[in-house]
């Protein structure tokens, strides 16, 4: 187990309110896993992402334990995160465009994450740069280490990124939205990548997202946030193929756009999601859920187990219902 | 005749297309008088001729002599480095200054920042005026106490613009990711935020040549700065009054040296700023 994130809680104070983002969700990442954590914005997932690498922002509070390699990551001194950020765990953003320092060639921004922790000289890191970008596949590394982010294409910038966030061999990939910037021959690409270089590297990597399709092809085990809590957790497969939350399926089913037939309407899911400081009493879903019946409006679900798959229902969806029976 | 509902559309155009080249060309004049006045000015600017005293414009003093019988256009050639020079350096210094203070303070703690901005606050509340006295009462009157007067009042607004700026690009995802890579807030402050910051500098820093010029002649025209016979511009104005009557050129041409000067600062610096947002 790489990392281990016991009851973390993260909220902002606004106006003497205590607005919770994420509050109190548990889970583990195995190393050399790929761990999707979905989500629709506001539901947390980015702050979860961010704090792993402790980057929440400095006006949030924050409760619980995120532990990573056995290192408690929250409250630690900034310096000493700080020498954790590129060795250790590296990050990629959304936007590779703006990630990037206009100013600055590629491969300068490349050779930085090791001149930054003294791990190598500036010709070493300039070399090292031109092997990462070799790494990620870029054809002709040595010209587009020497050229400005604006003079190369989107999905050029996105692995120049990952080469930036890979350069100095870290263990953990915190992917926070990897492909949302990119168009759909782009974005697998780009996900191949993420699997082959997970494989080369001996990576662990966290992805971000909310986007079903960017999870069917490479997750091992899938998160799902909503309003801050868990939903459900498990292996991608049961999740995917037999979705026991009423809010996972109701993800799938919308996600499912070409298989609909045209004229009938789209599966949305009715209304929308919850802002900060306006979540439901009992189950966060329930104003959205087909299922929801009288306890979801006042009991907040437990988080339960079923199989492989844990989540917190009280009314889930059949296959995971005759497992119940079963049980009992 | 039908009134129209619809409201009047005014439209400011700029003939940018040539006042742009006759600004740089007013600034290229300025830089050949001020490295070159020896080659440029006809006459000695500060021997006295007492025979050609206020002579009017002629072929030997195109611009006329003072009540000395110096020659202006000589005096204003070699007065250049005094009154340019002095701009520059007073805005160069308050650019250095400011960018460094701003840039501390936009990279500081909250309580911090709060601190060093109310500071400026102290500074920007004071009156130029009263501030150029207090200096020449103390270190006497002369450029150099107009240099520090003005230096003092004129940082305050580079700490706030850098910091504003500072404060911006703090949040650009580029920092986001230098510091999700772990390099150094030093580093973060060098590599990725003072490059942007000195874009904006650059723009401030043209225009405000112009401004400060205004204030070092008019502090040297309240008698507060250079002293006699430096040929200063605003010092050159200040000596002219007493003739105004019988001797226009004496006034004219140093004034309207200053305004050329003044004026094509401000273009220039209006087109850097345009070129930057385009």
């Amino acid at each position: 187990m790489i990392l281990s994130v016991r009851d973390f809680a993260i909220g902002f104070q606004r106006e003497g309110q205590n607005l919770v983002a994420v509050d109190g969700i548990s889970f583990d990442v195995e190393a050399g896993e790929t761990f999707v954590i979905i989500g629709e914005s506001g539901s947390g997932k980015s702050l979860t992402g961010m704090s792993i690498a402790g980057l929440q922002p400095p006006t949030a509070f924050v409760s619980g334990s995120i532990r990573f390699k056995d290192r408690e990551m929250l409250n630690r001194p900034d310096a000493e995160l700080r020498k954790l950020r590129g060795p250790e765990i590296g990050l990629i953003y959304q936007d590779p465009l703006s990630s990037l320092n206009p100013v600055w060639p590629v491969g300068d921004q490349i050779a930085e994450t090791l001149t930054a922790h003294g791990l190598a000289d500036r010709a070493e890191a300039n070399k090292r740069a031109v092997e990462m970008l070799e790494r990620v596949r870029i054809p002709d590394p040595r010209r587009v280490a020497s050229a400005y982010p604006h003079e190369i294409s989107g999905g050029m910038r996105q692995r120049a990124m990952i080469a930036m966030a890979l350069a100095a061999n870290p263990s953990l990939l915190i992917a926070d939205e990897p492909t949302t910037a990119l168009d759909v021959t782009i974005k697998a690409q780009i996900l191949e990548l993420l699997a082959d270089l997970k494989r080369e590297l001996a990576l662990t990597i966290i992805l971000i997202t909310h986007d079903m399709g960017v999870v069917a092809e490479v997750a091992d085990r899938i998160l799902v946030l909503y309003a801050g809590r868990i939903a459900e957790i498990g292996p991608a497969d049961s999740i995917m193929l037999q979705p026991s939350h009423p809010y996972t399926a109701a993800l799938m089913t919308s996600a499912m756009i070409s298989q609909t037939p045209a004229k009938q309407e789209l599966n949305a899911i009715v209304g929308g999601a919850p802002g900060l400081g306006a979540f439901p009493a009992g189950c966060r879903f329930h104003p959205r859920c087909p299922r929801a019946q009288d306890d979801c409006n006042t009991v907040e679900p437990p988080r339960r187990k079923f199989g492989a798959v844990e989540l917190a229902c009280h009314h889930p969806i059949e296959v995971a219902m005759s497992l119940q029976v079963a049980r009992s | 005749m039908s009134i129209s509902t619809q409201p009047a559309r005014w439209t400011i155009t700029r003939p940018k297309g040539v006042l742009l080249p006759l600004a740089l060309l007013v600034l290229a004049i300025l830089a050949a008088f001020t490295l070159l006045p020896g080659v440029i000015a006809p006459h000695d600017p500060i021997a006295l001729a007492m025979a050609d005293r206020l002579k009017p414009p002629s072929l030997t003093h195109i611009f006329g002599t003072d009540e000395g019988g110096r020659d202006v256009f000589s005096r204003i050639v070699y007065g250049t480095r005094y009154s340019l020079g002095v701009a520059i350096a007073i805005v160069f210094a308050s650019a250095l200054f400011g960018v460094i203070y701003g840039a501390i303070s936009g990279m500081a703690r909250r309580g911090i920042d709060n601190l060093m901005m109310r500071i400026v606050d102290l500074f920007f509340g004071f009156p130029a005026l009263v501030l150029a006295l207090a200096v020449a009462a103390s270190i006497g009157r002369g450029l150099d106490s107009v240099a520090l007067s003005l230096a003092i009042i004129w940082w305050p607004g580079y700490a706030r613009l850098v910091r504003g700026e500072v404060l911006r690009l703090r949040e650009r995802p580029h920092v986001e990711a230098a510091r999700a890579l772990g390099v150094s807030e030093m580093t973060i402050l060098r590599r990725h935020i003072i490059p942007f910051v000195v874009q904006e500098v650059n723009v401030r820093v043209t225009t405000d040549i112009g401004y400060a010029l205004v204030a070092v002649t008019a502090l040297s025209f309240l008698g507060l700065g250079a002293n006699s016979p430096t040929p200063e511009w605003g010092l050159l104005i200040r000596d002219s009054r007493p003739y105004f009557g019988s001797a226009w050129w004496y006034l004219v041409f140093p004034g309207t040296m200053i305004m050329l000067t003044a004026t094509a600062f401000s273009l220039i610096g209006d087109a850097l700023a345009s070129r930057r947002a385009a």
